[in-house]
């Protein structure tokens, strides 16, 4: 549990001055997208012969790179660093909606659990066990191809499918976690003491159990982070992604995924299109992942 | 011992029929049916297409015209076919005839060898051997890792080994693949794009791919658990009665951090085999990932509710074997067990 926040531990951690500089630097890319992008990451250039640019510092191959377009374009003529920049804001898109969705439900299914315990217990385990032994990928496919007809695919719903399909499959890892710290809480005097005062079983698990389990919560918000950003890729990879979901129809989800998949088309002739997108993905998920060391650090202390 | 084995083998027949129904449940939620990519109208025109009465006649030799509850039962216990015959479903190990791969069926698919070859070179055999190299990278090459960067914390090379381990567990493994076929085949032509797999050396690297993930885990596992079993007592007194510091760090701390290690274990081996979906896809491996995919993405039935099966059998299998070493090398574990406060 996490009683008081160690400013001067915190200040003296590189590891969280580095994620902390790239989510505040990606947070303010993401959130300025519109004013900071130097082209329109939908809009197709193939007219003006702007085809598949390198990086503008690359100057040997045939078509050299120009300032115009500092990262290049893509086969379609789009620029890859507005690409870019807009991909920022799925990713924040991602983790602020499918990991807190599946966090709640897995934080509300595994307070209760603990705290009746008995049969509801036994057979919520049994649950969970069946779900966690699916291929959890293949679990998540299978939800986003039900909805993919379902939610209309424009901006955000295209990705909503993704985040039911994380939500759906994330929240039993959670629930497990909240599980067994409910029940090592719970054996514990105050609970008792606070039963025996008469208090109500809500209040017992919303004042009692869930500020000393809030800490497991919090690390397991933080781990869950990149992984659901990696699974957009992911599904982008196997080819069910929200990126041109549409038959016929023209992208409509600008992502590191994306970005990523339409890069590796064109390999040969410029494989930093490839690069530079997994370098966005490793340092998201690096600083998330020291982010959550940190945390756990300071909740071990106690 | 026989009663916790059965009580054991009924969780694990109820959690296998539970993740039989879920899938047969969710993958025929998905819109569309089996015939629907080869009803396109260019198909059609063309002469190539499955037309509605051809589709009538196909669903009622795959079974799909009964209704759902009847498919269910035809696929777990079986049914009569169409010749009045019955045949026995997925009890007695028959998981029905693949739609897409016209004339086998699931299980010829999985298990059965070419002609004249051991089951290892089936392409379940393929995918197993692949995850067991894996795992004996990750497992060989994680726990000695982490034990050292735990001997010694404060170095300048434990730091950034550190800071390594969270960038590989960052860098996901599609992203690794293509950067190392980039390197290793078009570059500096060291593997084959193609490779033979009946070579141990082109295993390798689709191998190491699986691994890097799991191991740098298992590192930072191992890492922590050493640390905090550093601070024990026991630990203490075997220093202070004078052994060697290898030899307190193999037999007194290695051992008991073994436990958390070992049950880490399992979603490891189930994070390996969901990375083997994809790393299979990415290196052409014969084994059973790709077949995964293709068969969600087409809606082959049978294979979908097959594979779910058997991959879920495996991971069961796995986490019934880690509980299993976890209770011998910790005996305390089976007695908290008894007791029933787990």
């Amino acid at each position: 549990m996490i009683k008081f926040f160690p400013w001067k531990k915190a200040l003296h951690t590189k590891t969280l001055w580095f994620s902390l500089l790239v989510m505040l630097a990606l947070g303010v890319v993401a959130a300025l997208a519109p004013k900071i992008s130097p082209h329109d990451p939908y809009k197709l250039e193939i007219t003006q012969s702007k085809f598949n640019l390198p990086p503008m510092w690359v100057q040997e191959s045939s078509p050299p790179g120009m300032p115009e377009y500092p990262l290049g374009t893509d086969r379609y003529g789009r620029d890859i660093l507005s690409r870019l920049i807009y991909g920022t804001r799925t990713a924040f898109f991602l983790a602020l909606t499918a990991v807190p969705l599946a966090a709640i439900i897995g934080t509300l299914v595994g307070l209760i659990t603990g705290y009746v315990g008995g049969k509801l217990d036994a057979s919520m385990m049994l649950f969970t066990d069946t779900i966690q032994s699916l291929p959890g990928i293949m679990f998540m496919v299978i939800i986003v191809l039900i909805f993919r007809n379902m939610l209309t695919p424009t901006w955000s719903h295209g990705l909503l499918t993704l985040v039911v399909g994380f939500a759906a499959v994330g929240w039993v890892s959670l629930t497990r976690l909240v599980r067994i710290s409910v029940m090592q809480v719970k054996s514990q005097l105050f609970v008792e003491a606070a039963i025996s005062l008469g208090a109500s079983p809500q209040r017992v698990i919303g004042y009692h159990l869930l500020p000393n389990v809030l800490h497991v919560i919090l690390i397991w918000i933080v781990n869950n982070i990149p992984a659901v950003i990696l699974l957009e890729a992911v599904l982008g990879y196997i080819g069910v992604g929200v990126t041109g979901a549409v038959d016929g129809g023209e992208f409509t989800v600008v992502s590191w995924g994306g970005l990523f998949f339409s890069g590796r088309s064109s390999l040969n002739h410029n494989p930093l299109m490839v690069v530079i997108p997994s370098v966005c993905i490793l340092l998201i998920s690096m600083s998330f992942i020291f982010l959550g060391d940190f945390l756990k650090s300071i909740s071990q202390k106690e | 011992m026989a009663q916790i084995l059965i009580g054991k083998f009924l969780r694990m027949i109820t959690i296998l029929t539970g993740v039989t129904l879920i899938t047969f449940l969710l993958m025929h939620v998905i819109p569309g049916n089996p015939w629907s990519g080869y009803s396109s109208s260019p198909r059609m025109l063309l002469g190539l297409g499955i037309d509605k009465s051809l589709q009538d006649t196909l669903n009622h030799r795959f079974g799909l015209d009964l209704p759902l509850w009847r498919q269910f039962t035809r696929y777990i216990i079986g049914d009569f076919n169409n010749d009045g015959d019955f045949f026995c479903g997925a009890v007695c190990g028959n998981l029905g005839p693949s739609i897409q791969m016209r004339g086998y069926s699931v299980q010829d698919v999985l298990f059965m060898p070419p002609a004249g070859m051991s089951i290892w070179e089936s392409r379940f055999g393929y995918s197993i051997r692949l995850v067991m190299f894996g795992a004996l990278i990750a497992v060989g090459c994680g726990i000695p890792l982490g034990v050292l960067i735990a001997k010694n914390p404060t170095s300048g090379l434990s730091r950034t080994s550190s800071v390594v381990l969270a960038a590989l567990i960052s860098i996901p493994n599609f992203v690794l693949g293509l950067l190392m076929i980039i390197l290793l085949a078009s570059h500096l032509k060291i593997i084959k794009v193609l490779p033979d797999w009946d070579s141990p050396g082109s295993w390798i690297v689709p191998a190491i791919v699986l691994a890097v993930m799991p191991m740098a885990n298992i590192a930072r596992m191992t890492l922590a658990s050493i640390t905090n079993i550093m601070n024990e007592d026991y630990v203490r007194t075997a220093r202070a009665k004078g052994l060697s510091q290898t030899r307190v760090t193999i037999s007194h701390v290695l051992r008991n951090a073994l436990v958390p290690i070992i049950t880490f274990l399992g979603p490891t081996i189930m994070e390996m085999l969901t990375g083997l979906l994809i790393v299979e896809n990415l290196f052409s491996f014969p084994g059973f990932g790709r077949v995964y995919w293709e068969s969600v993405l087409r809606l082959d039935y049978p294979m979908i509710l097959g594979l779910t099966l058997v991959y879920s059998t495996t991971i069961m299998l796995v986490n019934i074997l880690i509980e299993i070493s976890c209770e011998i090398l910790d005996p305390r574990i089976r007695s908290i067990k008894q007791q029933g406060i787990q």
